[in-house]
């Protein structure tokens, strides 16, 4: 038997670090520019509107709706080999930004476009939390 | 000041103006492809991406009538992983070059090649302008699991984070996320795709050169196995070794050599470099503005086109071009292709020799190539689209948002 295949994970740029830093404490952390007001993710030194320097990090509400998904069944990488099939998703923030990420608690089968979903934090170790993103429950 | 601005941006409308009648009266008919090779295709072990280069380039040669020295640009791809192939192009030739250089748009790159290579010839830069790609991507795949890993996920080309953790793998998936949105917003089926897939592999069995030799029904693809849902097996692009590639020069010169000519009448190119993520650009692609711009260079549009060649990385993306070329409204794509307009004696044979597909993936390179030899009327009569005078062709890549068109003709 081969030893058990690595977890892919992120080794975030200078830029990201505080995305992962608050990820950690489970905030979702985006970028919000002072000069033009808008905020943007992935993380960059400039704000990606206007190439203002002037920006804080703000946590956004972690609500958002599915801009669009998919349903891996091929195993790329040897660690996915038991969570096959799995969603990906692009998920558009109330914010305005858009994140790469996973549908954790939903049946592929009723993932649609425009669903209502809400951050979910997956704790991997004592210095990784991975964001991810769950059907909103219904009020 | 906002009298100011009204007055800046008359100008600025001006300017284009100008600039796009310049651009017709420039380019429009001037250059043409006077010769085509391709080298073998499909699994070509112990074969270099380069040597197999060559092979096209060697057989382009031969077809036009060209001597070697004539050569004097060159515009060659080759795999990512390549430092200034197209220098290894030349030295492999033997030649020095005037105009040399890589295009690095991906699947765009060969037909924004044909672009810079008339632009090149029309500056005075070239004459005799080899535009190609060569690669290796069947074999450097199946060498070991690692290769393997390595292209599946990008290995160290792409950013460590927001991807590979969520198991999201690159270009399958990309594209995946644009074919489902499509679906959620037009009702776009996978029989939609599946129609796709099915007149490319006949297009190949026609094709003694193409990589898949087997046909395939609407069931088989119903039942292969899922990759990236909503794309199963049959919805994705081969990985091919071999190359292919053209010979620019100008019309004038095109019409003392060995081949009718083909001229290059339009191009255009956009590029949505916010990203594949970022406004409607997985279902609005670039293919709207770049082949607008070559529709009003060639003085043409979507229903002067006799046979199209679009790039088919994925079934999707055929689709989502064919409504961003005008062949029909955006959202009625589906309908478009069940109406089986892209079959052979349809309203737009599309992919005529199979595409990336069925044919092989040569990133696009041999969409140029098929292209030219339709408008040169010369293929076996199953495969040869009756009377066609025009062709469009695409290239699409570089992280999903570059895009390329080329408009050519009979002359
Ligand atoms: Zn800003």
């Amino acid at each position: 038997m081969s030893e058990a295949p690595r977890r892919p994970l992120p080794s975030p740029p200078q830029e990201s670090q505080a995305f992962w830093a608050a990820a950690r404490g489970h905030r979702l952390s985006i970028q919000h520019c002072n000069a033009c007001g808008q905020a943007w993710s992935p993380p960059s030194q400039l704000c990606t509107h206007c190439l203002s320097a002037d920006s804080k990090w703000i946590d956004a509400a972690g609500r958002g709706t599915i801009f669009s998904f998919v349903v891996v069944h091929r195993v790329y990488h040897p660690w996915f080999a038991n969570k096959v099939p799995y969603a990906v998703a692009v998920v558009e923030l109330e914010e305005g930004p858009r994140l790469l990420t996973n549908i954790t608690g939903v049946d592929p089968a009723a993932l649609r476009c425009g669903m209502s979903v809400t951050v979910t934090f997956e704790d991997v170790s004592a210095d990784l939390s991975i964001p991810k993103f769950t059907a909103t429950p219904s009020a | 000041m906002r009298e100011q601005s009204k007055r800046a941006e008359a100008n600025r409308q001006a300017i284009a103006q100008t600039m796009q009648i310049d651009l017709t009266r420039q380019f429009r008919d001037k250059c043409a492809i006077v010769g085509v090779g391709h080298s073998r295709l499909g699994r070509v072990p112990g074969v270099s991406a380069l040597d197999l280069q060559i092979e096209a380039i060697r057989n382009a040669i031969e077809d036009s009538g060209v001597r070697l020295s004539d050569i004097d640009g060159l515009l060659c791809r080759g795999p990512q992983d390549v430092y200034c192939h197209h220098q290894l192009v030349g030295a492999r030739l033997g030649i020095n070059a005037r105009f040399s250089t890589s295009v690095d748009s991906g699947g765009a790159s060969q037909a924004l090649s044909v672009a810079l290579a008339v632009m090149a010839i029309q500056a005075g830069m070239a004459s005799t302008i080899v535009v190609g790609f060569g690669g290796d991507a069947w074999s450097s795949t199946h060498a070991n699991e690692d290769a393997r890993l390595a292209n599946d996920t990008h290995g160290a080309k792409r950013p460590k984070e927001f991807g590979l953790e969520y198991g999201f793998t690159g270009a399958v998936a990309a594209h995946a996320l644009g074919a489902q949105r499509h679906m959620d917003i037009y009702g776009t089926t996978r029989e939609h795709f599946c129609e796709i897939a099915l007149v490319c592999r006949e297009n190949a069995l026609r094709n003694p050169d193409a990589q898949m030799k087997k046909p395939f029904t609407r069931d088989d693809y119903f039942n292969a196995r899922m990759v990236v849902a909503p794309f199963g097996l049959f919805d994705c692009s081969l990985r091919s070794d071999g190359a292919g590639a053209v010979i620019v020069s100008s019309a004038e010169r095109a019409r003392d050599l060995r081949q009718h000519p083909v001229l290059i009448k339009g191009f255009g190119s956009f590029n949505n470099t916010r990203g594949w993520f970022a406004d409607d650009n997985m279902v609005h692609t670039a293919a709207a503005r770049s082949g607008a711009d070559a529709y009003r260079m060639a003085g043409l549009g979507p229903s002067d086109v006799d046979v199209a060649q679009i790039y088919d990385c994925f079934t999707y993306m055929v689709l989502t071009e064919l409504e961003d070329y005008g062949f029909c409204k955006k959202g009625e794509g589906g309908d478009f292709v069940a109406s089986g307009a892209l079959r052979m004696g349809g309203a737009l044979p599309c992919n005529t020799a199979g595409g990336l597909l069925s044919e092989g993936h040569v990133d696009g390179m041999l969409h140029i190539c098929e292209a030219a030899r339709q408008l040169r009327q010369t293929h076996a009569p199953a495969r040869q689209v009756k009377d066609a005078e025009i062709a469009l062709v695409s290239g699409h890549g570089g992280n999903q948002v570059c895009h390329a068109s080329l408009i050519l003709g009979r002359d």
